[in-house]
């Protein structure tokens, strides 16, 4: 029969101690060069972001990574609601600030849809970059802040005209306007643009009448408030007939003026041009000479 | 395969009312700005995926509605997820366009009640994921973004409707 010893080797708790220990000191010294990385190299990321939307203009900030004399780069990327659920792996670099050096960025060119939209900044210098910082909160394009638009209203007389503020083409306004008398019936018109002027109404002369609007986004279903409503009085006729009076009255001055003005020109000239002398009556048939004689005997 | 350009169309927002039927379901407003990115150099001339003539134009009034949810649901669910391309450009362009069919695809389920789809367009549909399956599925993918011009003209034309304001 064959027989086989198995015997164990020696367990000295010394030497158990001492392979331990040794082992726990290359594990420190092994790492001692990664503490020193991490204390020099690692951009902090970007902290603070968050999205101001104001008439569809979306705007995303956040706190400035600083770095005593160094110019931080910012790269930011946003991944669309249909990507978050059918392709989470995939982020886009914005239109505009891949990279930026400002801590802001204007997405509005990037939130195209009424979906919510995540959003993410991180920093470089050089070589280094931070983690990704992300919006904590997704946005949606229908949270921005509608406000009433700029309304400048004008007349010529006779027509109602508006001018609005332009927004973009993806603001529609609607126009309320009614004449300032009571019961008066409010009209409603919608304007497709702004930045134009628009009539409203051709009017009845001194007539007075007020004007208000506010905004309207398709895109996202909502409307702004009402503008302040601003009211004009309609001169129409009695500014016609003014007009022509006080037209009247400088055509006949100018007739008056002007001849006045050349006759009196003209005999100025002639005086300081050609100067006529003339003999008073009391001395007949006296010459210069005959003059000179007669003073020239005198004492 | 090399990716290829695709063609999007700039179409301007788009409404759609819902509620065709009699019982007055609330009237929906759908919009969505879907931009254009370039031309298209298509090299498979003789395969047509939406196929206008034979496919699309053939729906009636009363198949819209399930065609149009059909459609939407094959281009987030195949074409988008099947296009491999990584050109930022391009990229943002399919992000705008898939996202908005998302948002057009969420008001629809608000909006209506779930569509009744006829046998038409359900071999309709069928036809048109047929139509993907024979190629490729990255050439599928650019084909399909290449008639999506096809498909948004269908929905304008079958989806023009008064303003619910």
């Amino acid at each position: 029969m064959f027989q086989v010893k198995l015997s164990l080797p020696n367990t000295d708790p010394a030497m158990v101690l001492d392979v331990l220990t040794s082992c726990i000191m290359w594990f420190f010294y092994a790492l001692i060069p990664c503490l020193l990385i991490d204390g020099v190299a690692v951009l902090p990321a970007p902290q603070n972001l968050s999205v101001q939307s104001t008439n569809m203009k979306h705007l995303l900030t956040w706190s400035p990574v600083v770095v005593p004399g160094e110019i931080i780069d910012y790269s930011v990327e946003y991944q669309g609601e249909y990507e978050s659920l059918y392709m989470s792996h995939i982020w886009i670099p914005s239109s505009w600030c891949s990279p930026t050096e400002n801590p802001e960025c204007d997405i509005t060119d990037d939130i195209t849809a009424t979906v919510l939209y995540n959003l993410r900044v991180r920093a470089t210098l050089g070589s280094q970059t931070s983690a990704w910082s992300t919006l904590k909160h997704p946005f949606n394009r229908n949270s921005t802040i509608l406000t009433p638009p700029g309304l400048e209203v004008s007349n010529d007389g006779f027509h109602l005209v508006i001018k609005l503020e332009d927004l973009g083409p993806q603001f529609e306004f609607l126009v309320a306007y009614w004449r300032r008398e009571p019961g008066a019936k409010e009209h409603i018109k919608m304007v497709r643009n702004g930045g134009v002027p628009v009539l409203l109404e051709t009017a009845e002369p001194g007539a007075a009448y007020c004007v208000k609007a506010q905004t309207f986004v398709k895109a996202i279903g909502r409307h702004s408030a009402f503008s302040q409503a601003e009211c004009v009085k309609l001169q129409g006729e009695a500014l016609s007939l003014a007009l022509a009076l006080f037209a009247f009255v400088g055509f006949v001055l100018i007739l008056v003026v002007v001849p006045f003005s050349i006759w009196k020109m003209g005999r100025l000239l002639q005086y300081s041009c050609c100067p006529v002398v003339v003999i008073p009556d009391t001395l007949p048939g006296v010459t210069l000479e005959g003059v000179s004689l007669v003073t020239s005997s005198w004492p | 395969m090399k990716a290829q350009r695709v063609p999007l169309w700039l179409l301007g927002a788009m409404l759609l009312q819902c509620s065709v039927h009699a019982r007055g379901l609330r009237k929906c407003l759908i919009s969505t700005d879907v931009h254009r990115a370039g031309e298209t150099k298509d090299a498979f001339q003789n395969v047509t995926i939406l196929s206008a003539l034979e496919t699309l134009h053939r729906i009636k009034p009363l198949d819209v509605c399930c065609m149009t949810q059909n459609l939407l649901a094959f281009y987030m669910d195949r074409v988008f997820k099947d296009h491999q391309g990584l050109n930022p450009q391009i990229l943002r362009k399919i992000s705008s366009i898939a996202n908005s069919f998302l948002s057009m695809w969420k008001t629809l389920q608000q909006c209506q009640r779930p569509c009744h789809c006829r046998q038409e367009a359900t071999n309709a549909t069928r036809t048109i994921h047929d139509n993907y399956s024979q190629l490729e599925a990255q050439s599928a993918a650019v084909k399909s973004l290449g008639e999506l011009d096809v498909f948004l003209a269908w929905l304008g034309k079958n989806h023009q409707g008064s303003s619910s304001i």
